[in-house]
Parts: C-alpha cells; structure tokens; sequence
C-alpha cells in the first residue's frame, strides 16, 4: 500500500506544478502519527525529498522507528527525523514559507475524538501552495467486516478496540469539512 | 572510491559516506573496519550480471545508485576481445528478438561487432528416429512487423565484451576484476548503523564490500545462493554439450539473406547447426559423456565425418560410428553411398572445424527454489540452468535482468529500500512462473526424444508433421520463438 501513496503524492503535485518535483528544489514533509515510519523512510529516500519530519506521540512506537532506520545508512545525516510531539504540542513554524510541502496523515483520522479541530490544527502546517496528503477507513460494511472483525475478534493482529467503527469518516464527509475551509479536496478510491 | 560516487543526490550520498567515516575514524580509531558501502554489489561479470548493471546505469532513475562488479576474469582482456573475421569462438548463444531489443534500449547493442552476428530467419526441426520434420518458415504475411529474425546468433564474448564498452561509457561502477570472493557475512551494529542484514563480500586481498542488494550473477555454482541459503533443485542429463566452429562448404542453402538453423533430434539428445556469418556454423550437440570425449578425440577430418553423419546417417549408423576409434571419414563416404539424403532439407556440408574449438559441458537442469533473500537476488544461472536444446538459457537471464532492473526502478521511484525482500516480490513474482515453464518444456522434449523406440516415438512425430501441416499454429509457434514467450520445438 505505502507505494500507492506515493503515487498519489505524484498525482496530486502533477495536478498543479507543469513538471514532477526535481532534486534541485526537494520537498519537506511532516508525516503526523509516523508510527514506526513505514511511510516516513520511503519520503526520506526519495531524491525529490529534503527532510522530513516524523511525530507520533507514542516514545516506544519511535524508539522501533529509530532502530529500523538505523538499518538503512541513507537515512542518516539528518534528513529524517523523528520527534514524539502531538500535532496540538508541535510548534507552529512562524513564517508560512517555512511550514511543509506536504502534510501526510496516513491512518489516523479515524483514531481521533474530534477530526474537525485535529485537521484544522495539522491543516496550519502546510505552507500555502502546499498538500495536505490523508487516507482513513471509510464508515463501510467491507470495513466493520475486516478491521474490526476479521483483524480484531477472528484473528486478532491488532489488539481489541484498536478500531472505532463508529469514528470512521466517509468520502463526502470529508468533502464537506475541506468544503467548508474553501479547499480543494481530491481523492482517490 | 570516492571517484566512482556520481550524481547529485546519492542513494548512499557522498557527504553521508564522509561522515560517517569521519565517524567512525572517530570512535573506533583503532578499528580498522570502516564499511564501504553500495547499494548494489553484483558478483559475476557475465552476459547477465553487466546487462543488470548496464540496464541501472543507463537508466536516469537508477543511475544515482552507488555500484559495484566482483568479477575473477581480467575484464580489461574481455573488453578488449578480438578475432580475426574469419575465427569464431565455440561460445555462441541464441539472442531473441526480445533480448536484443532490451540491449538496445540499455545502449549495448551498437557496441556489439555487429558484422559477427547473425541473424537467421528459418528453423528446421527434425525427428532422427522416424525423419517426421518441422519446418519453421514464414508463411507469406505470417511474419511480425518486426521482421522476420528468429534469433541472432552471437558469440558470448562478443556481448561481454559489447557491454563492458557500454559500461565504460556510462561509467560509474566500481570494477573488481581478477578479484576472488573469499567469503560472504553479515555486516555488525555500531552506534551509528546497524548493518546486521547486509550482507558484506570479503575479496581476496581483503577488500570488503557492504552491499544494500547482493546480485548473485554468479553462475550455476553461485556462491551468493549457498549464502543465502537458497536450495537449487534439479537433475543432471547424463548428457555432455560438444560444441565447435565449423566452416561449411557455402553460406547456406538460403544464401546470405535466409539464414537457416538446424536441428535433429537423436536418441542420444539433439544436435544443432547454427548459422554465424559467411561459411562458419556453430555446433551444439548433446549427447552422452562417453560419445563427447570420443567426439573431442577425432582428428579434424574424422570429427567433420561425424558432424556430417550426425545430420545425415541414421541412429543406428551413428551408433556403430561411434564404437571406432578412428576412420570415421572414410565410414561415412562408405554409408552415404547407400543412404539416401535430401541434401536441401540438411545444412550444407561441413568442410572443417576450427582448431582448438570442439570443447564440452555438462548439461543439467536446476531451479533455485527463490530467486530473492534478504538483501539477495539471483539472476541467470544462479537462478537457473536450462537444457540448452532449445537456444533460451541466455535470454531467460536476459529477461532476469530486465525484470530485477524494473522492480529496482520501482522501488528507487517509490522510496522503498531495493534490498529488502517487499521490495524485490515483484521480480520473483514476474519470472518465476515462467522460467519453470520453460525449463519444464525443454526438459520434456528432451525426455520425449531421447526415446529410441517404442509407442512414443510415432506419437511425437504425428505431433511434429501435424504441426508442419497446420499453418497458424506454426505461425503462433514462431512468434512465441522469436518473442517473448516459450519456444516451442
């Protein structure tokens, strides 16, 4: 899956600039909710990335981070970094030029109490012109039957309440609420 | 080694390399191991493994990988390779259409010596035992609008040598040639890095490579398989290849513009003339261990009787032939008197054989059971080794490469790290399947007709003469030759 969203990185970059991003002017990138940095690392070795910049706010999910990144020599040198803040505690860059290209939230929205206030904090760090990248789990019968009944009560690979089907967002919700800020929102099935 | 570190943002950048050695001077004064690492270390400097690196280099998404060639053969003598028009090597492969396609897009093909390979255009095919016959020709508006090739036969050092010139020129690939590969490890943790799974080639004189991905392209024997733990399966044919350069009585029956390559299957395995440029053939001739190094031990004159023989005589004459251990010359001018032969339907005469040519292997079949570990892949005949009846060994490698080089391209463009096994499933993936199925097929026809005699033997040739009479099953069959799909004969 992490390469598709990579694709869809492309494909939302390509919509605006004439031309795919260039090494000569790479890309920052903060990735909200990292995790172990599955998504991350793949944003810091690409050639068109300047830095990116990884929180979670779990310290033993970031320790697992580091250590799998220690396994590949050319994500040292500062090019990614991971830092256990929430998306509320990191600190707002004061200029706008030097807030981040693309914003990635990659399965997280459907963890969150209150989406509508967690967007509109993660949606200040993008810096104007930039992307604000985010995949969830849709509100679907497909989806109660795999995350949470297959993955949670049959087989258990994630642990019993990891998933709140009832706090699933759908497409036209999320249209709605970008909608509402004067967004363009673009998605992908 | 800083020299060969090229492009703007290097996987493995060069302001990272320093200062990671910077480091570790730091830290570990006194240790000596300081890792030099690539991202690909490729071991074998054969057709596949400089195909794979040409293929990297060549390409702009892949040409910032930091590259490296461990090679035992003195790569300069290869590069500089070179015969008289008139000699040929015994080392000749079948190119499909495919495969020169591929090296022309990795810019290869125009390094070649053009004017020794050749193309052919016809395919005979026929059943020793019971004569039935396949005559692999295209029908008027059957050919493909690539053109009507089949193959081209190429001498193997004409394509090492065409690539290592196509490497030279790309530049960027830290050679180590006349190296021996002492033994592979793993790599160790330091404060920095953790390399535990990177898999670091120690070479004769000490040097030690870090490698991201390890190519094994290192031949049926590949040493990167037994350290990857990857089992190859298979059987031994009994059966040894002779194989020699011969100059025919003419160009062909076709003359220079219709090439013509043959083939007949004995009992003892098949023996085949392909056409090289001007009046020289290359043979390929299976057969059993006892029957090659009797082969290997004629004088010029009584091994160009048997070649003859070999396309000409029948089994059981063939047979008697070889129990002498000399005078086979004059015991077939004896027997031709009294066999009758289409002299069109057989190649032209053989009038000679190059001297120091007639050489033999060993013929086998072996499959890896995966072609990727950990930080592992296998290429060509360390993935693979096919009976060589039906020309594909090199180009199964060839299709190797240009898929690994495809998944490797994927993964740089969507940030993943090549050397991990998520990253290199599609390769396995793409060729797998369909090497097993072509070392299946080879393997069965081989099986099929090495049987003498028996209910098999008129079954197999209504096969062949049924499939000579149906014209677009034949056309299909020719295309799946000449493309990339299985050959089937």
């Amino acid at each position: 899956m992490n390469p598709l969203r990579h694709d869809f990185i492309q494909s939302c970059l390509l919509s605006f600039l004439p031309q795919p991003p260039t090494p000569a002017e790479p890309l920052r990138y903060l990735d909200v909710g990292c995790g172990g940095g599955i998504f991350a690392e793949s944003a810091a070795r690409l050639p068109t990335t300047r830095s990116v910049t990884a929180i979670d706010p779990s310290p033993t999910i970031l320790e697992v981070a580091r250590a799998h990144a220690k396994r590949d020599p050319s994500l040292a040198g500062g090019k990614l970094e991971y830092v256990s803040e929430t998306i509320e505690s990191l600190a707002l860059p004061a200029r706008p030029e030097d807030r981040f290209d693309v914003v990635s939230v990659f399965e997280v929205v459907e963890h969150v109490d209150y989406p509508a206030a967690f967007l509109d904090r993660v949606g200040e760090f993008v810096r104007p012109g930039g992307w604000l990248v985010l995949s969830t789990i849709a509100r679907t019968w497909t989806s109660w039957v795999t995350t949470n009944l297959v993955a949670e009560d049959l087989l258990g690979v994630v642990p019993k309440g990891t998933h709140d089907w009832y706090k699933y967002l759908n497409e036209d919700e999320l249209r709605g609420y970008f909608a509402g800020k004067g967004g363009v929102a673009t998605a992908e099935g | 080694m800083d020299a060969v570190i090229r492009g703007r943002a290097a996987y493995v950048c060069r302001s990272c390399t320093q200062r990671f050695q910077r480091q570790l001077r730091r830290s570990y004064a006194s240790a000596a191991a300081k890792p030099d690492i690539y991202d690909v270390v490729c071991v074998g400097g054969g057709p596949a493994g400089l195909s794979l690196l040409t293929a990297l280099r060549a390409n702009p998404v892949t040409s910032h990988l930091r590259i490296a060639l461990v090679e035992a053969q003195d790569l300069a003598k290869v590069k500089s390779w070179k015969l008289p028009p008139d000699r040929f090597s015994n080392r000749c492969s079948s190119l499909t259409p495919s495969s020169a396609l591929f090296l022309d897009q990795i810019g290869a093909w125009r390094h070649l010596e053009r004017d020794r390979v050749q193309a052919y255009q016809e395919m005979q095919v026929w059943d020793g035992v019971t004569g039935a016959r396949i005559e692999f020709d295209w029908a008027p508006g059957s050919a493909p609008a690539a053109g009507t090739t089949i193959a081209y036969m190429n001498e193997n050092l004409n394509l090492t040598s065409g690539l290592l010139k196509r490497l030279e020129e790309l530049g960027g690939v830290a050679m180590f040639d006349n190296a021996r590969v002492e033994r592979i490890t793993y790599g160790e943790e330091t404060e920095e890095m953790d390399l535990r799974e990177w898999p670091v080639v120690h070479l004769s004189g000490g040097k030690q490579l870090s490698a991201r991905l390890l190519v094994g392209a290192d031949g049926a024997n590949s040493p990167v398989r037994s350290f990857a733990g990857i089992n190859a399966r298979g059987w031994d044919y009994n059966r040894h290849g002779v194989v020699a350069t011969v100059e025919m009585e003419g160009e062909g029956w076709g003359g220079d513009h219709t090439k013509i390559a043959y083939q007949r299957f004995l009992p003892t395995g098949p023996v085949a003339m392909l056409p090289l440029p001007g009046n020289y053939s290359t043979l390929v001739w299976s057969t059993t261990p006892r029957n090659a190094s009797l082969l290997k031990s004629l004088s010029a004159k009584d091994f160009t009787a048997m070649v003859n023989a070999a396309f000409r005589l029948s089994p059981t004459d063939l047979e008697y032939m070889h129990t002498q251990e000399s005078g086979q010359a004059e015991e077939y001018s004896w027997r031709m008197e009294h066999t009758p032969v289409d002299y069109r339907a057989v190649p032209q005469t053989v009038m000679g054989v190059q001297e120091g040519t007639v050489a033999s292997f060993p013929l086998k079949l072996r499959h890896a059971d995966t072609y990727i570990g950990e930080r592992v892949a296998l290429v060509g005949d360390a993935a693979h080794t096919i009976h060589p009846l039906a020309g594909q060994g090199l180009n199964q490698g060839q299709g190797d490469v240009q898929s690994l080089a495809k998944t490797i391209e994927y993964a740089v463009n969507h940030g993943q790290d090549i050397g991990v096994t998520m990253s290199l499933e599609p390769y396995v993936a793409e060729r797998y399947a369909a090497n097993h199925l072509l070392l299946g097929v080879c393997d069965k026809l081989h099986k099929l007709y090495s049987v003498g005699s028996g209910p098999l033997v008129p079954l197999r040739s209504v096969g062949l003469s049924a499939v000579n009479a149906l014209g677009p099953l034949k056309s299909f069959f020719m295309n799946q030759a000449a493309g990339n799909g299985i050959k089937v004969f």
